[in-house]
């Protein structure tokens, strides 16, 4: 019972993970671009929550606000700073990532302060569910279909819609797509912004089941790339599989030996590099 | 351009060893410098030389500084033993490490280094017993000199100033050597080096080993400077800053890593005991840097020597571009 209790959570962890890594995977198809400020959107989505919340504004408010304000955020920044270094090396991606990262990391403290805290769960989801022996909690129910549902919706806009044919036909070929009259630069901010709203998401979702604290953005950034070596950028099944496949080791893990749990998503990682160096779904 | 060449900069090492008691009052600080003077040049290897940003150096940082802290409280090996052990050990862990992350190119080896970061930090923190966990190694002692231990810091300064000079010697001979040019080749262009018929894996795997052995031979001398092995030097903020400090510094020539680690540590000094929360302005630099300063500050230094003596600075190929490689779009 406990087992199926914590692949249960797993999914409910990995659904987030997913949604992490997507986002990372949708920037990095359409801009060329790996994005160390993506566990600082993740971070700054949790800790809008829990202001909103603080101030008495309900969940089903706070949750896409919190999405909405850092994919903002994250478009202004893309706007004023981000699309100026596109054409430098990968080094300076990474340094210029990196340095937003401790930006909108002390941002957190300097407001919000070090020691971190807990989001209330939604009133309307607060109880837990009873059948028999099992005993599951309303939210993280709601969590697993929610993000169930999303990744559906993304999958859907990504494959089916005008919109998503031109975010991968950007990926393939921006030039091309120049040339045929679409603004890239516009559909570059928007997809920034969207693919960070998604880290943003993740962060509000989570912030209810773990809390927030300051440092929980490198902690997801890291995660995000396991997730995204696991499964293949710009796989798509891949994220999903792969977000999943950490969640439930890591729940597991909780149960077998807690204080590897953490330790046993690098490791499964290290085993993936070995045996399938280009990841479980990697095409090339 | 001559700033460039071995015999200056090896120069430079020593004329940095010498002055730097005349412009610190920290031996503290000043060796600090020096330690991360040899770890910031040891991952410019890497970035620099052979073209691989590593996220990872904190690995062999903190393996060094472990070592050290067990081995000097728990068994009666001497310093002089100790060091070259953490050099092997972190020649072990890096090849180790390096060799696994080498089988992606581009941002997915960016990646997995961090990963690896990430699993070793895990490691040290769950396997707490060997560690001391959250509370790291305490009373990591100093080395012994003619029979007395180096308690103050402007003798322990004088040790570490060996060390420096030292590795640093040795690692300006690398670069000069065969196979140090064969690693700028592999930086230039990885496809042709390999249609020559360089191995080149086996290079990646060696230039990591080396920058292993020097990054965790600094972690001990580093444990040992504050007399703790502690959590925090495997942590992803040291490899975070041992990476900020190379590119701040540039990858042009090594001692511009010499520049970057004291250019970081003072301002971290100054700035952190101003406003605590300083890592937003350090941010903000960051910024700065990759927009207006891309050679780092030793790109600085041969702008003004170039000035100085009328040189026009030869039209090079872009350092350190670690993506001119075919993963530009979907490796």
């Amino acid at each position: 019972m406990i087992y199926l209790f914590q692949v249960l959570n797993g999914i409910g962890l990995g659904m987030l993970y997913f949604l992490l890594a997507v986002g990372l995977s949708i920037i990095f198809g359409l801009l060329q671009f790996v994005n160390f400020a993506h566990g600082a959107f993740y971070l700054l989505g949790a800790y809008l929550t829990y202001d909103l919340v603080e101030r008495d504004i309900s969940f089903w408010v706070a949750m896409p606000a919190a999405a909405v304000i850092v994919a903002l955020v994250a478009g202004l920044t893309e706007a004023s700073l981000l699309r100026r270094i596109y054409k430098l090396p990968h080094t300076f991606h990474i340094l210029v990532t990196v340095g937003l990262a401790l930006v909108i990391q002390e941002f957190v403290i300097v407001v919000w302060g070090p020691l971190g805290g807990s989001v209330a769960t939604p009133k309307s989801l607060a109880g837990v569910l009873i059948i028999g022996d099992f005993i599951y909690p309303y939210y993280r129910i709601f969590a697993i279909c929610f993000t169930a549902v999303l990744a559906f919706v993304l999958y859907w806009a990504l494959e089916r819609t005008r919109l998503g044919a031109i975010v991968r036909a950007g990926s393939e070929s921006t030039e091309t797509m120049a040339l045929l009259g679409y603004d890239t630069l516009r559909i570059n901010t928007a997809v920034f912004a969207f693919g960070a709203g998604l880290a943003g998401l993740a962060g509000a979702l989570a912030a209810p089941i773990r809390g927030v604290e300051p440092f929980m953005g490198v902690e997801a950034l890291s995660v995000a790339f396991v997730v995204v070596v696991i499964g293949g950028m710009g796989s798509y099944v891949g994220a999903l599989a792969a977000g999943l496949l950490v969640g439930v080791i890591q729940s597991l893990m909780a149960t077998i030996w807690p204080e590897g749990a953490r330790l046993m998503i690098y490791v499964a990682m290290a085993f993936v590099i070995v045996t399938m160096p280009r990841g479980l779904f990697g095409r090339v | 351009m001559l700033i460039n060449k071995p015999f200056f900069q090896f120069g430079l090492v020593v004329l940095t060893v010498l002055a730097l008691p005349f412009f610190l009052r920290s031996g503290i600080m000043a060796s600090e410098i020096l330690i991360y003077g040899m770890v910031v040049a040891a991952s410019n290897l890497l970035l620099g030389y052979t073209g691989l940003l590593s996220f990872g150096q904190g690995i062999f940082f903190g393996t060094g500084s472990y070592l050290a802290g067990i081995v000097l409280t728990r068994t009666g090996v001497p310093v002089g033993l100790m060091l070259p052990m953490a050099a092997v050990l972190g020649t072990v862990i890096a090849t180790l490490v390096g060799g696994l992350s080498i089988r992606r190119q581009g941002v997915y080896f960016v990646m997995l280094t961090l990963a690896f970061s990430q699993l070793f930090y895990f490691l040290a923190y769950t396997f707490s017993d060997l560690t001391g966990g959250d509370n790291g190694l305490l009373d990591v002692p100093r080395p012994m000199l003619n029979g007395e231990q180096l308690v103050d810091p402007w003798s322990y300064y004088a040790y570490v100033g060996v060390c420096f000079v030292l590795v640093f010697a040795a690692m300006l001979l690398v670069t000069q050597s065969t196979f140090g040019r064969t690693l700028i080749a592999v930086r230039e262009n990885e496809e042709r080096a390999a249609a020559i018929g360089f191995p080149v894996r086996v290079f990646k795997i060696a230039a990591f080993a080396i920058s292993g052995a020097v990054t965790a031979f600094a972690g001990a001398l580093h444990a040992m400077l504050i007399g703790v092995a502690p959590l925090s030097s495997i942590e992803y903020h040291t490899s975070e800053i041992i990476l900020v400090m190379t590119i701040i510094g540039g990858s042009s020539s090594l001692y511009a890593s010499v520049l970057g680690a004291s250019f970081y540590l003072l301002m971290a000094d100054t700035l952190s005991s101003i406003w605590p929360r300083w890592l937003l302005l350090l941010g903000l630099v960051l910024v700065v840097v990759a927009l207006f300063l891309q050679k780092g500050l030793w790109g600085l230094v041969e702008k003004i020597y170039a000035l100085l003596t009328h040189n026009r600075i030869p039209p090079e190929v872009e350092p350190s571009d670690l993506g001119t490689d075919t993963t530009a779009k979907g490796e």
